[in-house]
Protein backbone atom coordinates (compact mmCIF):
# COMPACT_ATOMS: atom_id res chain seq x y z
CA UNK A 1 0.00 0.00 0.00
CA UNK A 2 2.92 2.52 1.03
CA UNK A 3 4.64 1.65 -2.42
CA UNK A 4 1.35 2.27 -4.74
CA UNK A 5 0.90 5.57 -2.73
CA UNK A 6 4.67 6.57 -3.42
CA UNK A 7 4.66 4.82 -7.06
CA UNK A 8 1.51 7.10 -7.71
CA UNK A 9 3.07 10.60 -5.74
CA UNK A 10 5.85 10.05 -7.99
CA UNK A 11 4.20 10.17 -11.17
CA UNK A 12 1.99 12.54 -10.22
CA UNK A 13 4.45 15.12 -8.93
CA UNK A 14 7.31 14.32 -12.53
CA UNK A 15 3.86 15.75 -14.20
CA UNK A 16 3.38 18.71 -12.45
CA UNK A 17 6.48 19.23 -12.44
CA UNK A 18 6.45 18.35 -16.62
CA UNK A 19 3.32 20.81 -16.52
CA UNK A 20 5.11 23.87 -14.52
CA UNK A 21 8.21 23.71 -16.77
CA UNK A 22 5.93 23.54 -19.72
CA UNK A 23 3.78 26.60 -18.84
CA UNK A 24 7.50 28.53 -17.57
CA UNK A 25 8.94 27.69 -20.83
CA UNK A 26 5.86 28.60 -22.98
CA UNK A 27 4.29 31.68 -20.79
CA UNK A 28 7.55 33.73 -20.32
CA UNK A 29 8.85 34.17 -23.57
CA UNK A 30 4.86 34.98 -24.95
CA UNK A 31 4.86 37.63 -21.99
CA UNK A 32 8.09 39.00 -22.95
CA UNK A 33 7.30 39.25 -26.94
CA UNK A 34 3.79 40.71 -25.77
CA UNK A 35 5.66 43.33 -23.34
CA UNK A 36 7.77 44.68 -26.22
CA UNK A 37 5.35 44.57 -28.66
CA UNK A 38 3.52 47.22 -26.07
CA UNK A 39 6.79 49.35 -25.33
CA UNK A 40 7.13 49.76 -29.36
CA UNK A 41 3.38 50.57 -29.55
CA UNK A 42 3.74 53.09 -26.81
CA UNK A 43 6.92 54.66 -28.11
CA UNK A 44 4.75 54.82 -31.27
CA UNK A 45 1.93 57.08 -29.57
CA UNK A 46 4.21 59.09 -28.07
CA UNK A 47 6.53 59.70 -30.70
CA UNK A 48 2.91 60.72 -32.70
CA UNK A 49 2.56 63.49 -30.07
CA UNK A 50 6.04 64.47 -30.35
CA UNK A 51 5.54 64.98 -34.10
CA UNK A 52 4.51 68.04 -35.85
CA UNK A 53 5.20 69.55 -39.35
CA UNK A 54 4.21 73.18 -41.16
CA UNK A 55 4.50 73.57 -44.85
CA UNK A 56 5.80 77.50 -44.53
CA UNK A 57 6.35 78.31 -48.23
CA UNK A 58 5.88 76.97 -52.14
CA UNK A 59 7.20 78.42 -54.64
CA UNK A 60 7.32 78.02 -58.46
CA UNK A 61 10.62 76.80 -60.50
CA UNK A 62 9.30 76.04 -63.71
CA UNK A 63 9.45 79.01 -66.65
CA UNK A 64 5.29 78.09 -67.09
CA UNK A 65 2.36 75.94 -66.65
CA UNK A 66 2.62 72.97 -65.75
CA UNK A 67 4.21 73.99 -62.47
CA UNK A 68 7.37 72.54 -60.74
CA UNK A 69 6.89 73.45 -57.09
CA UNK A 70 9.75 73.40 -54.18
CA UNK A 71 7.82 73.28 -51.14
CA UNK A 72 9.28 74.40 -47.76
CA UNK A 73 8.24 72.15 -44.98
CA UNK A 74 9.81 72.82 -41.00
CA UNK A 75 9.77 70.34 -38.23
CA UNK A 76 7.92 72.07 -35.64
CA UNK A 77 7.72 68.92 -33.56
CA UNK A 78 10.52 67.42 -31.67
CA UNK A 79 11.52 64.17 -33.19
CA UNK A 80 13.88 63.30 -36.36
CA UNK A 81 11.44 62.50 -39.07
CA UNK A 82 12.49 60.32 -41.84
CA UNK A 83 11.68 62.13 -45.50
CA UNK A 84 11.52 59.08 -47.59
CA UNK A 85 8.82 57.90 -45.72
CA UNK A 86 6.97 60.83 -46.22
CA UNK A 87 3.66 61.37 -48.90
CA UNK A 88 2.77 64.51 -50.62
CA UNK A 89 -0.61 64.93 -52.21
CA UNK A 90 -1.84 67.54 -54.57
CA UNK A 91 -5.49 68.11 -54.93
CA UNK A 92 -5.72 65.12 -53.33
CA UNK A 93 -3.27 62.91 -55.75
CA UNK A 94 -0.24 60.87 -54.11
CA UNK A 95 2.55 62.61 -55.90
CA UNK A 96 6.07 61.61 -56.75
CA UNK A 97 8.85 63.83 -55.04
CA UNK A 98 12.43 64.33 -54.63
CA UNK A 99 13.27 65.86 -50.90
CA UNK A 100 16.62 67.51 -50.22
CA UNK A 101 17.41 65.98 -47.55
CA UNK A 102 16.94 62.30 -46.16
CA UNK A 103 16.37 63.33 -42.46
CA UNK A 104 14.23 66.18 -41.43
CA UNK A 105 15.81 67.25 -37.58
CA UNK A 106 13.37 69.71 -35.30
CA UNK A 107 13.58 73.04 -36.01
CA UNK A 108 15.05 72.69 -39.24
CA UNK A 109 13.40 72.50 -42.81
CA UNK A 110 13.79 70.45 -45.99
CA UNK A 111 12.54 70.85 -49.60
CA UNK A 112 10.79 68.30 -51.47
CA UNK A 113 10.03 69.07 -55.41
CA UNK A 114 7.33 68.20 -57.08
CA UNK A 115 6.26 68.67 -61.41
CA UNK A 116 3.75 68.86 -63.44
CA UNK A 117 1.36 70.39 -61.45
CA UNK A 118 -1.80 72.91 -61.21
CA UNK A 119 -1.55 76.57 -61.10
CA UNK A 120 -3.67 76.68 -57.42
CA UNK A 121 -3.97 73.64 -55.64
CA UNK A 122 -4.13 72.07 -51.67
CA UNK A 123 -1.39 70.64 -50.62
CA UNK A 124 -1.43 68.21 -47.70
CA UNK A 125 2.03 66.16 -46.77
CA UNK A 126 2.33 63.35 -44.65
CA UNK A 127 4.67 62.27 -42.19
CA UNK A 128 6.30 58.71 -41.53
CA UNK A 129 4.09 58.74 -38.76
CA UNK A 130 0.77 59.68 -40.26
CA UNK A 131 0.63 63.28 -39.11
CA UNK A 132 -0.04 66.20 -41.86
CA UNK A 133 -0.26 69.62 -42.40
CA UNK A 134 -2.26 71.30 -45.44
CA UNK A 135 -1.87 74.17 -47.60
CA UNK A 136 -3.74 75.87 -50.06
CA UNK A 137 -1.19 77.45 -52.75
CA UNK A 138 -1.61 79.69 -55.62
CA UNK A 139 1.33 80.05 -57.68
CA UNK A 140 1.50 84.07 -58.73
CA UNK B 1 -4.00 -16.02 2.22
CA UNK B 2 -0.34 -14.95 1.79
CA UNK B 3 -0.28 -15.18 -2.06
CA UNK B 4 -4.32 -13.24 -1.79
CA UNK B 5 -2.34 -10.69 0.20
CA UNK B 6 0.62 -10.24 -1.86
CA UNK B 7 -2.03 -10.59 -5.33
CA UNK B 8 -3.92 -7.49 -3.42
CA UNK B 9 -0.49 -5.44 -2.87
CA UNK B 10 0.20 -5.96 -6.69
CA UNK B 11 -2.92 -5.39 -8.03
CA UNK B 12 -3.51 -2.47 -5.71
CA UNK B 13 0.29 -1.24 -6.80
CA UNK B 14 -0.88 -2.00 -10.93
CA UNK B 15 -4.28 0.06 -10.14
CA UNK B 16 -2.55 2.88 -8.21
CA UNK B 17 0.04 3.50 -11.16
CA UNK B 18 -2.54 3.27 -13.43
CA UNK B 19 -4.55 5.77 -11.61
CA UNK B 20 -1.46 8.45 -11.61
CA UNK B 21 -0.33 7.88 -14.85
CA UNK B 22 -4.25 8.59 -16.04
CA UNK B 23 -4.06 11.75 -14.29
CA UNK B 24 -0.73 12.86 -15.02
CA UNK B 25 -1.56 12.33 -18.90
CA UNK B 26 -5.11 14.65 -18.44
CA UNK B 27 -2.30 17.02 -16.16
CA UNK B 28 0.22 17.40 -19.15
CA UNK B 29 -2.82 17.45 -21.90
CA UNK B 30 -4.57 19.90 -20.43
CA UNK B 31 -1.21 21.95 -19.43
CA UNK B 32 -0.10 21.41 -23.29
CA UNK B 33 -3.95 23.08 -24.33
CA UNK B 34 -3.61 26.14 -21.97
CA UNK B 35 0.19 26.93 -23.26
CA UNK B 36 -0.77 26.37 -26.54
CA UNK B 37 -4.02 28.75 -25.95
CA UNK B 38 -1.73 31.42 -24.31
CA UNK B 39 0.30 31.33 -26.98
CA UNK B 40 -2.13 31.77 -29.75
CA UNK B 41 -3.71 34.94 -27.65
CA UNK B 42 -0.39 36.34 -26.81
CA UNK B 43 0.61 36.40 -30.78
CA UNK B 44 -2.78 37.66 -31.41
CA UNK B 45 -1.91 40.52 -28.83
CA UNK B 46 0.94 41.55 -30.26
CA UNK B 47 -0.44 41.23 -33.77
CA UNK B 48 -3.05 43.92 -32.71
CA UNK B 49 -0.59 46.13 -30.79
CA UNK B 50 1.69 45.78 -33.90
CA UNK B 51 -1.06 47.07 -36.34
CA UNK B 52 -1.70 50.30 -36.98
CA UNK B 53 -3.21 52.47 -40.25
CA UNK B 54 -3.92 55.85 -41.11
CA UNK B 55 -6.19 56.98 -44.23
CA UNK B 56 -4.17 59.81 -45.08
CA UNK B 57 -6.61 61.23 -47.98
CA UNK B 58 -7.49 65.21 -48.51
CA UNK B 59 -10.82 64.51 -47.23
CA UNK B 60 -11.90 67.41 -49.86
CA UNK B 61 -10.14 65.59 -52.81
CA UNK B 62 -10.77 61.80 -52.80
CA UNK B 63 -9.95 61.20 -56.83
CA UNK B 64 -11.86 59.68 -58.78
CA UNK B 65 -9.99 57.81 -61.34
CA UNK B 66 -11.38 55.10 -64.10
CA UNK B 67 -14.40 54.57 -61.78
CA UNK B 68 -12.96 54.15 -58.80
CA UNK B 69 -12.14 55.69 -56.24
CA UNK B 70 -8.88 55.90 -54.53
CA UNK B 71 -8.08 56.35 -51.12
CA UNK B 72 -4.24 55.82 -49.48
CA UNK B 73 -3.51 53.95 -46.55
CA UNK B 74 -0.37 54.46 -44.76
CA UNK B 75 1.04 51.80 -42.16
CA UNK B 76 1.60 53.57 -39.21
CA UNK B 77 2.46 50.49 -37.25
CA UNK B 78 5.21 48.35 -36.28
CA UNK B 79 5.18 45.74 -39.00
CA UNK B 80 4.45 44.71 -42.24
CA UNK B 81 0.92 44.38 -43.05
CA UNK B 82 -0.78 42.01 -45.33
CA UNK B 83 -3.35 44.32 -47.94
CA UNK B 84 -5.65 42.32 -49.41
CA UNK B 85 -9.38 41.74 -49.45
CA UNK B 86 -9.28 39.29 -47.23
CA UNK B 87 -7.46 40.90 -44.40
CA UNK B 88 -9.60 44.39 -44.98
CA UNK B 89 -13.06 44.90 -44.75
CA UNK B 90 -14.16 48.06 -45.22
CA UNK B 91 -17.77 49.99 -44.30
CA UNK B 92 -19.16 53.10 -46.12
CA UNK B 93 -21.53 55.02 -43.68
CA UNK B 94 -21.70 51.91 -41.55
CA UNK B 95 -22.75 49.31 -44.71
CA UNK B 96 -19.95 47.02 -45.41
CA UNK B 97 -18.54 46.90 -49.01
CA UNK B 98 -18.68 43.47 -51.23
CA UNK B 99 -14.91 42.30 -51.26
CA UNK B 100 -15.68 42.68 -55.13
CA UNK B 101 -16.15 46.12 -55.15
CA UNK B 102 -12.41 46.79 -53.83
CA UNK B 103 -8.88 46.15 -54.06
CA UNK B 104 -5.49 46.90 -53.25
CA UNK B 105 -2.56 48.85 -55.48
CA UNK B 106 -0.05 45.94 -53.42
CA UNK B 107 -0.16 42.64 -51.23
CA UNK B 108 1.61 44.10 -48.04
CA UNK B 109 3.32 46.85 -47.29
CA UNK B 110 6.29 48.04 -44.66
CA UNK B 111 6.66 50.09 -42.25
CA UNK B 112 5.88 53.66 -43.17
CA UNK B 113 4.31 52.73 -47.13
CA UNK B 114 1.37 53.63 -48.55
CA UNK B 115 -0.55 51.45 -50.50
CA UNK B 116 -4.17 52.51 -52.61
CA UNK B 117 -7.42 51.07 -52.12
CA UNK B 118 -9.20 51.24 -55.26
CA UNK B 119 -12.88 51.27 -54.58
CA UNK B 120 -16.00 51.24 -56.88
CA UNK B 121 -17.36 54.53 -57.16
CA UNK B 122 -20.55 53.28 -57.76
CA UNK B 123 -20.88 52.10 -54.10
CA UNK B 124 -20.43 56.08 -53.09
CA UNK B 125 -22.88 58.72 -54.03
CA UNK B 126 -22.49 62.44 -53.52
CA UNK B 127 -22.00 64.26 -50.01
CA UNK B 128 -20.84 63.16 -46.72
CA UNK B 129 -19.78 59.94 -45.98
CA UNK B 130 -17.67 58.20 -43.56
CA UNK B 131 -14.91 55.30 -44.65
CA UNK B 132 -13.86 53.01 -42.14
CA UNK B 133 -11.25 50.11 -42.79
CA UNK B 134 -11.23 47.44 -40.60
CA UNK B 135 -8.16 45.70 -40.79
CA UNK B 136 -6.12 42.47 -39.24
CA UNK B 137 -7.48 41.63 -35.27
CA UNK B 138 -10.11 44.27 -36.08
CA UNK B 139 -7.53 47.24 -35.81
CA UNK B 140 -9.37 49.99 -37.75
CA UNK B 141 -9.65 53.27 -38.82
CA UNK B 142 -12.41 55.71 -39.85
CA UNK B 143 -12.35 58.59 -41.97
CA UNK B 144 -14.29 61.56 -42.90
CA UNK B 145 -15.11 62.76 -46.41
CA UNK B 146 -17.20 64.59 -49.22
CA UNK B 147 -17.78 63.57 -52.66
Amino acid sequence: MGLSLSAATAIIGVSILLSIEFMVANVIPTMTDTNDSFDEMRERTIDQMQTDITITNVTNTSLGAPYDLNITVENTGSIVLETSYFNILTNGTSQEFICSDPYLYPEDMVYFNITNQPKNGRLKIITDNGISDYLDYVIS
Amino acid sequence: MGFSLTGAHVIYFIVSVIIASAVSGVLVAVTHNVNTSLSETGDRIQTQLDTDFKIVNDPHNIPNISGYYRFYLKNIGGKQLATTNTTFNLFVDGEIISTTKYNFSDESIQVGEITTIYLANSEISSGDHDLRVVGPQAVDDEFAFKI
